[in-house]
C-alpha cells in the first residue's frame, strides 16, 4: 500500500462517524382482498339467465318497434306498391303459363320449380358450413360459455332458429317460383314442403356434425345438390334448345311421387338429425361456436357500410386461415411480368372459381332457351361479373389500402392493367363458348349471324369484365364527406352508389345491343370505361400532381424575384 | 470528407385533419447513410410525417421530394427508390410467405431473385413459414413478412412506421443490427420509433415531435 493511500485511509478512520438512522418502518395502508364464499354456488337456470341477457338487451333499445316502422313508412309503403305487383305478375304468369300446352312449356313448369328446391338445398348447405349454423357472440362466449351452464339449453333456440329461418326462406321462395311458372295448387305445396322440409332437415344435419367437429356429410351433399342443380338447369336448357326430345308422358305425375319421397325422407332425416343435434349441443366447442359469431359480427359491421367488397375480403381471409398452408412455387418472368404469372398461378391453386365461370357459361344458352335473347346481354354480362369477381383478387389487394402497389416499381395504370390480363383472357374464351348462344340455338331466341353473335358475345364478355373490375376496385365509404338526407337517416353519396357498384358498368356496356344499336357502340363505350378503370384519370392523382406542380413554380417564382437596391 | 447526396428533402409540410393541425412547417432533410429517428408521443405527427413523405396522404402544405423528384404515392420513380413499413401493408391473401418475397424480388427486376428472397427469408426467421399464407401468421411474424418485403427489394430510402411493433427483444435486436448495416451502406433511413435502445442503436438524428410543434432535432451521433 502506498504511503498517500495509506495517510489518506487513517484520516477517514479519524474523522468523526456520520451518525446513522436506522429507517423507520412504512406503514403499509391496510389491504382487503374479497374472496368468492366458500359456499356451494345455487343452481343456475340457463332460460332464466337468458331471459335476462334480453331485458337487457332491450332496456338498450331508444326506439320502439311501431316508433321504427313510423320512421320507415317509405319502406313499408315500398314493400305494399311492391307486394301487390308481385301479385299482379304471378296471376299472369299463371294464366300465360296455363295458355301454353307444349310439351315445352309442361317441362318447364315442372323443371324450374324441381331446380330450386335443389338450388334452395344446396344454399342452406353453403350458409350452415359458412356459419356453423349454430354460433355464439364473442360477448356470449365469454361471458356465458365460460361458466359452468348447461350448453344444450343455452344453444337450444341457436339451433332451432336457423333450422326454422331455412324452411321458411326455402318455402317461401320454391312457392313463388312454383307459381310463377303455372303448377297447380297440389303441385305447388308439394314442392314447397319438399323445399322448406329439406332445408331445415339439412340444417340439423350441419348443426348435428357442428356438435362432432365433422363436416363430411355437409359437404359431400353440397357437391351433390349442386350438381344435380346444374344437371337440372342444363335439361331445361336443352329441352328448349331442341336438343333433347322430349315425350312428358306420364312424367308429370312420376316426379310428383319423387318429390312425395324426398318429403319424406326429409321429415324422417329432419326428426334424426334434429334429436342428434340437439344432445350434441351439450359437447359443442367454443371455438367452434364463436367463430361463426365472429363472422356474423365482421359481416353485420360490413353490411351496414355496404361494403359488399369487405364482406368478401372477410370470407376469402377466412378461407385462407382455413387452408393455413400452400406448396410454394417460385415465380416466372421479371418485371410486370411477375404480378402476370402470380395470377396465372392463382387459377391452379385455387379450383373453385371455376365452378361459378362455369356456371356462368349456362346462363346465356338458358337465356335465349327461355325466349330472353333481347335481355340477353345483359343478364349473360351479370353473371359473368358475378363469376370474375374471385378471379380478380390481386386487383383487390392492390387497390384496397396502396401498401403492396406502393412496393411495386410501376404505374397505377400498369399495375391495373397487368392485375386485369389473366381475368379478361377468361372473359374472351367466355365469349367465344357462349357465342352460339348469342347467334340463337332455340327456333324462338335470337337470329343472328355468326360475326354478329361473336361480337354480341365479345361486348358481354368485356362487359361483364369491366363491371367485377369497377366492384373489385371499390373505395371504402367515405364518411368524412358531406352526408345525403334519406328517409333511413344520412348516409355518405358513394354509400348509395356502392350497391350499384359494377351492374351500372354492365347495364352501360350493354344498352347498345339491348336496344339494337350496332355493337360498335358498346365497343365504343368499353374503350372509355376501361380508360377510366385503368385509373388513367384518377381525380385524386391528377390534383396531387398539379398541386405539386403549382408548388414548385411558386417556389421558382420566389427564388428568381430579384429585390431592387434601395436608393 | 465529400458533401454526402440528399435523399429525402422535406420542405415547410403541414397537415391538418379538419380543425386538428398535425404537423405544421416541418422541414427535414435526409443524406445518404443518415438515419432519422421520429419520436413523440401517441399522436404527435409522427406516423402523418411518414404518410404524407411517402405519398399516402397529400400534405396541405410544403413539398417533399426523393432524390430530387416530388413525391407522390403513383409516381414509380419513387416507388422504385423508397422502400415502406407503414401501418397499410396489405398482403395477397393467396400467396404464400415465399411466394409474396419472390414476386417483389422480380417485380423490381432482380435478377437473382431466389438467391435474395432465401437470405432475406433466413434473416427475417421465417424459412418455417414459408408456405404458410399470410392470414395464419402471428402478428410478430407478419411484421417480420412486412420487414422482408422492405429489405428484399433494391431501394435508396427506407421508411418504417415503429418497425418494432410486436417483434420480440431478440428480433429488435436484429433489427437494430440490420439498420445499421444499411446505414452502413450509404442509405438513408426514416423511421418513428418508440423504443429508445432501437433509437440509440439506429439513429444518427431524433426528431422529437410534439403535435404541432418541433420539440428538437438534436444531432447526437457517434459518427
Amino acid at each position: 500500500m502506498s504511503k498517500k493511500s495509506r495517510k489518506l485511509i487513517n484520516a477517514a478512520s479519524a474523522s468523526p462517524a456520520v451518525p446513522v438512522t436506522e429507517p423507520e418502518p412504512v406503514a403499509e395502508p391496510p389491504r382487503e382482498f374479497y374472496f368468492v364464499p366458500d359456499t356451494e354456488p345455487v343452481e343456475v337456470d340457463e332460460k332464466e339467465l337468458h331471459d335476462q341477457i334480453k331485458l337487457w338487451r332491450h332496456g338498450r333499445a331508444t326506439r320502439t318497434l311501431w316508433e321504427v316502422i313510423q320512421d320507415g313508412y317509405v319502406a313499408v309503403f315500398s314493400v305494399i306498391v311492391l307486394g301487390a305487383m308481385l301479385g299482379n305478375v304471378l296471376v299472369q304468369a299463371q294464366s300465360g303459363a296455363a295458355s301454353c300446352t307444349t310439351d315445352e312449356c309442361s317441362l318447364a313448369r315442372l323443371m324450374m320449380p324441381t331446380a330450386m328446391v335443389l338450388a334452395s338445398l344446396t344454399l342452406t348447405l353453403a350458409v350452415a358450413r359458412l356459419f356453423g349454423p349454430i354460433l355464439a357472440s364473442a360477448a356470449e362466449g365469454f361471458w356465458l360459455m365460460d361458466a359452468p351452464l348447461r350448453r344444450r339449453r343455452l344453444l337450444r333456440g341457436r339451433l332451432l332458429l336457423p333450422v326454422v329461418i331455412a324452411g321458411v326462406v326455402a318455402a317461401a321462395v320454391t312457392a313463388l317460383v312454383a307459381a310463377l311458372s303455372g303448377m297447380d295448387p297440389i303441385s305447388v305445396a308439394l314442392w314447397t314442403a319438399a323445399a322448406g322440409i329439406g332445408s331445415s332437415a339439412l340444417m340439423a344435419l350441419a348443426g348435428a356434425e357442428q356438435g362432432i367437429e365433422r363436416t363430411t356429410g355437409v359437404r359431400s351433399m353440397l357437391w351433390l345438390f349442386g350438381l344435380a342443380t346444374l344437371v337440372v338447369l342444363l335439361v331445361v336448357v336443352s329441352v328448349a334448345a331442341g336438343w333433347i326430345p322430349v315425350a312428358l308422358g306420364s312424367s308429370v305425375e312420376a316426379a310428383r311421387w319423387i318429390v312425395a319421397a324426398v318429403l319424406v325422407l326429409s321429415v324422417v332425416g329432419l326428426v334424426i338429425w334434429l334429436g342428434l343435434a340437439l344432445r350434441r349441443l351439450e359437447q359443442i366447442r367454443r371455438a367452434r361456436l364463436l367463430s361463426g359469431g365472429s363472422l356474423v359480427a365482421g359481416m353485420q359491421g360490413a353490411m351496414f357500410a355496404l361494403d359488399f367488397g369487405l364482406i368478401r375480403d372477410i370470407l376469402v381471409e377466412r378461407e385462407a386461415a382455413a387452408r393455413g398452408h400452400v406448396r410454394p412455387v417460385r415465380g416466372r418472368g421479371l418485371g410486370i411480368w411477375a404480378l402476370v404469372w402470380r395470377d396465372l398461378q392463382r387459377l391452379a391453386r385455387f379450383p373453385k372459381p371455376w365452378i361459378g365461370l362455369a356456371v356462368s357459361l349456362v346462363v346465356p344458352y338458358a337465356a335465349d332457351a327461355l325466349r330472353m335473347s333481347q335481355l340477353n346481354p345483359l343478364v349473360s354480362g351479370l353473371a359473368l361479373f358475378i363469376a370474375l369477381v374471385p378471379f380478380l383478387g390481386s386487383l383487390r389487394v392492390l387497390t384496397r389500402t396502396g401498401g403492396m402497389a406502393r412496393s411495386l416499381p410501376f404505374k397505377t395504370t400498369s399495375i391495373r392493367t397487368a392485375a386485369m390480363v389473366v381475368p379478361a383472357g377468361l372473359a374472351l374464351i367466355w365469349a367465344v363458348l357462349v357465342t352460339p348462344a348469342f347467334i340463337g340455338i332455340a327456333q324462338t331466341g335470337a337470329d343472328r349471324v355468326l360475326t354478329d353473335g361473336l361480337m354480341a358475345a365479345l361486348v358481354t364478355g368485356i362487359a361483364g369484365l369491366f363491371g367485377a373490375v369497377r366492384w373489385v376496385t371499390a373505395k371504402r365509404p367515405d364518411f368524412g364527406v358531406p352526408m345525403m338526407a334519406t328517409p333511413g337517416g344520412a348516409m355518405p353519396p358513394t354509400l348509395v352508389f356502392n350497391l350499384f357498384r359494377g351492374i351500372d358498368v354492365v347495364a352501360v356496356v350493354t344498352a347498345p345491343l339491348i336496344l339494337g344499336a350496332p355493337a360498335s357502340w358498346s365497343l365504343g363505350i368499353a374503350a372509355v370505361i376501361f380508360v377510366l378503370l385503368r385509373g388513367t384519370f384518377n381525380m385524386d392523382e391528377l390534383k396531387a400532381e398539379q398541386e405539386s406542380l403549382q408548388r414548385q413554380r411558386s417556389d421558382t417564382r420566389e427564388k428568381i424575384k430579384v429585390t431592387r437596391p434601395a436608393r | 470528407m465529400a458533401k454526402r447526396t440528399s435523399v429525402l428533402q422535406v420542405t415547410g409540410l403541414k397537415k391538418a385533419f379538419g380543425p386538428v393541425v398535425i404537423v405544421d412547417g416541418f422541414n427535414l432533410e435526409i443524406r445518404a447513410g443518415e438515419a432519422i429517428a421520429l419520436t413523440g408521443r401517441n399522436g404527435a405527427g409522427k406516423s402523418t410525417v411518414l404518410r404524407c413523405v411517402v405519398g399516402a396522404e397529400r400534405p396541405d402544405e410544403g413539398t417533399v421530394t426523393v432524390n430530387g423528384v416530388p413525391v407522390s404515392e403513383t409516381n414509380p420513380v419513387v416507388r422504385r427508390e423508397v422502400a415502406t413499413v407503414i401501418d397499410d401493408l396489405d398482403f395477397f391473401p393467396d400467396l404464400s410467405v415465399v411466394e409474396h418475397l419472390d414476386l417483389l424480388a422480380r417485380a423490381h427486376g432482380l435478377p437473382d431473385a431466389e438467391a435474395a428472397v432465401d437470405e432475406v427469408l433466413h434473416e427475417v426467421q421465417l424459412v418455417p413459414q414459408s408456405g404458410q399464407l399470410p392470414a395464419t401468421l402471428s402478428s410478430g411474424q407478419r411484421r417480420r413478412l412486412a420487414l422482408a418485403t422492405a429489405f428484399v427489394r433494391p431501394r435508396s430510402l427506407l421508411i418504417l412506421d415503429e418497425p418494432e411493433q410486436r417483434l420480440d427483444t431478440e428480433g429488435v435486436q436484429w433489427l437494430a443490427e440490420r439498420l445499421r448495416a444499411e446505414r452502413a451502406r450509404g442509405l438513408a433511413i426514416l423511421m418513428a420509433s418508440h423504443e429508445p435502445a432501437l433509437v440509440q442503436a439506429v439513429a444518427t438524428r431524433e426528431v422529437r415531435l410534439a403535435g404541432a410543434e418541433l420539440v428538437t432535432a438534436a444531432a447526437d451521433d457517434e459518427e
